[in-house]
């Protein structure tokens, strides 16, 4: 190991600690946002640190009554900015998309990481390709073509997508996770008899299972935070967190508190989530490509 | 190796052929890759008439109006401006900030952690953030920039055509940088030390060291992340959707951009879908010729 002097040491870590709280800064501003009143968000210079902290915001936009800090009740149906659907929403399609990506997935990426067939090295190519589209180039033929089909504004239409989207990310990954386990451990259970589907079912899936958790956690962010498809393939019937921002903007004004208190509950489960996964994190980013 | 035989059906799936294991995913794509790209080569030969309220056959006059359309163009540069500007930015910036945080001392685990967040941020809700701190009235970044005497009070930094795409390129900055930094981080973490002693011994320059140690070594690794991060900034939408919907003027106009309010707020169906084809076809070859070139391996 090389050592550094003790001034360079302590250069580096006021530098790396300052350069985090640049980026960490947006995130605190737009996080207290959500418990600034208006006047606070509104103000000349901008308030920072000292402001009256209130629950407002969330009551609005998730309809519940805190009972505290309160100067109104909570509009009966919840308001313009009654935002709890939408959350649910986003839940809803996360948790199905993610479902269909793993379960279509893992079938994939054992045959590609097991199966010696002619022309693997093209299919993989061609996985990896779909990944490059752009998601515009997908959403106008499929506005058409739910619209002829009767699957526009509707889960099924969105998780359908949603699958799709990570299906790529998905199966390269878990291919990269399977490619871990040794052959040998396949190899002799073969020599027992054992046939392709119970090698996939007794070794192979229960020795991934942490691969597989944390492919499903990057499936379920990326359909979280996913914006373009939700905004074309949806009209009134469903809506999830990240395209119902705009309607924050009113003609009186942007809403700001609101869409803040918003942008926290979409925020939190993303955190809590990429902490479980911050290990298998710049193996997901690849896309298996880079071990970490 | 042998499997036990055992026929019909069941036979097929529990043998050796990797057809049943792909078939729901090759479903999957051709429904919805294949049969879209084909619709949308279809519908780029196609407009819609208002008067008919249908589509009519056209021929080749969307893919010919394309290259007399200046608006096209200007989409292209902002696209490619777009590109190259944060690709360039974010690798030094990460590149900087990985070699910053690789060290063992305390506090360094949570600073990663902290970089991870903005990754999972919907970009929708990023792009709000930086509407709000790039706001011309109370936004806290205006303000700083205002009392550093960088900007004056008459030009917004997303209302004025000179200034609106920067400020659009700093949310995407703020929140993929990390993705770099967390790329380049694994990689040096994981790059073996003896070269670094012998560069030591032999006195070379930290620079030196940089240029003729780290990046050679970490060559795989920057290929890695050059493709993934042009591959979405070559699609950016999202934040230019959210900031400014592409104003003022055509200044923060990309392609994707372009191509959605084509057919969705112009009604011009068949030329939202020449468009978007276009995008496609660029990124397929610029991220192939990459992987050929870069050599980068799956």
């Amino acid at each position: 190991m090389i050592v550094e002097s003790k001034n360079r040491r302590y250069a580096r870590m006021a530098a790396a600690w300052f350069i985090t709280a640049l980026f960490v800064f947006p995130l605190y501003y737009w996080g207290t946002t959500a418990f600034k009143q208006a006047k606070e968000i509104f103000s000349v210079p901008p308030t920072v640190w000292s402001f009256t902290p209130t629950l407002r915001n969330f009551e609005e936009v998730f309809g519940i009554s805190f009972g505290f800090l309160r100067q109104q009740e909570v509009l009966p149906g919840g308001g313009n900015f009654y935002m709890a659907p939408r959350l649910w929403d986003s839940i809803v399609v996360g948790l199905f998309s993610t479902a269909l990506a793993i379960a279509i997935s893992t079938f994939a990426a054992y045959a590609l990481s097991r199966m010696d067939f002619r022309g693997r090295h093209h299919f993989v190519a061609w996985v990896l390709s779909t990944r490059m589209m752009p998601p515009v180039a997908v959403a106008i033929p499929m506005f058409f073509i739910y619209k002829d089909i009767g699957l526009m504004d509707s889960y099924t239409g969105i998780i359908l997508i949603h699958a799709l989207m990570n299906l790529p990310l998905a199966v390269l990954l878990l291919k990269s996770f399977f490619d871990d386990i040794p052959r040998e451990i396949d190899e002799s259970a073969i020599v027992d008899g054992a046939s392709r589907w119970k090698i996939f079912r007794r070794i192979i899936l229960p020795m991934a299972k942490g691969g597989i958790a944390a492919t499903a956690v990057l499936c379920f962010i990326f359909s979280w935070t996913e914006f373009i498809f939700v905004l074309t393939l949806t009209q009134t019937g469903l809506k999830t967190v990240p395209v119902v921002s705009s309607s924050f903007v009113t003609s009186t004004g942007t809403a700001w508190g609101n869409m803040a208190a918003l942008g926290v509950a979409a925020m939190a489960p993303a955190f809590l989530f990429i902490l479980l996964v911050q290990k298998q994190l710049v193996r997901g980013l690849t896309l298996g490509s880079l071990k970490q | 190796m042998a499997f036990v035989a055992t026929r019909g059906l069941r036979g097929y799936i529990t043998g050796d052929s990797p057809v049943p294991w792909l078939a729901p995913l090759v479903a999957m794509l051709m429904v919805f890759t294949i049969y879209p790209l084909f619709y949308n080569i279809w519908l780029s030969f196609h407009e819609y008439a208002p008067f008919k309220r249908q589509l009519v056959y056209v021929g080749t006059e969307n893919w010919n109006n394309l290259f007399a359309d200046p608006r096209f163009w200007e989409a292209l540069s902002v696209t490619f401006t777009y590109f190259f500007v944060l690709l360039a930015i974010q690798i030094v910036l990460g590149m900087f900030i990985a070699l910053l945080l690789d060290s063992d001392e305390p506090g360094f685990g949570l600073l990663r952690g902290l970089l991870t967040l903005t990754l999972v941020i919907p970009p929708a809700i990023t792009g709000m953030m930086f509407l709000l701190l790039e706001d011309p009235e109370f936004g806290v970044l205006t303000y700083i920039l205002e009392g550093m005497g960088i900007l004056s009070g008459q030009n917004p930094i997303l209302a004025t055509s000179s200034t609106a795409l920067a400020g659009v390129m700093l949310a995407d900055i703020w929140q993929w940088t990390p993705f770099m930094v967390l790329i380049f981080l694994a990689g040096l973490r994981s790059l073996p030390q003896e070269p670094y002693e012998a560069a030591m011994l032999d006195g070379a320059s930290a620079f030196q060291t940089f240029r003729r140690i780290t990046l050679p070594m970490m060559s795989k690794v920057i290929a890695v992340a050059v493709l993934i991060r042009g591959i979405d900034l070559f699609r950016a939408f999202d934040y230019m959707f959210v900031m400014t919907s592409g104003g003022p003027g055509t200044s923060t106009y990309t392609l994707s951009l372009y191509a959605w309010q084509q057919t969705f707020s112009f009604i011009k169906w068949g030329y939202g879908a020449t468009l978007s084809l276009v995008s496609l076809v660029l990124i397929l070859v610029i991220a192939n010729l990459f992987i050929w070139i870069a050599k980068v391996r799956w």
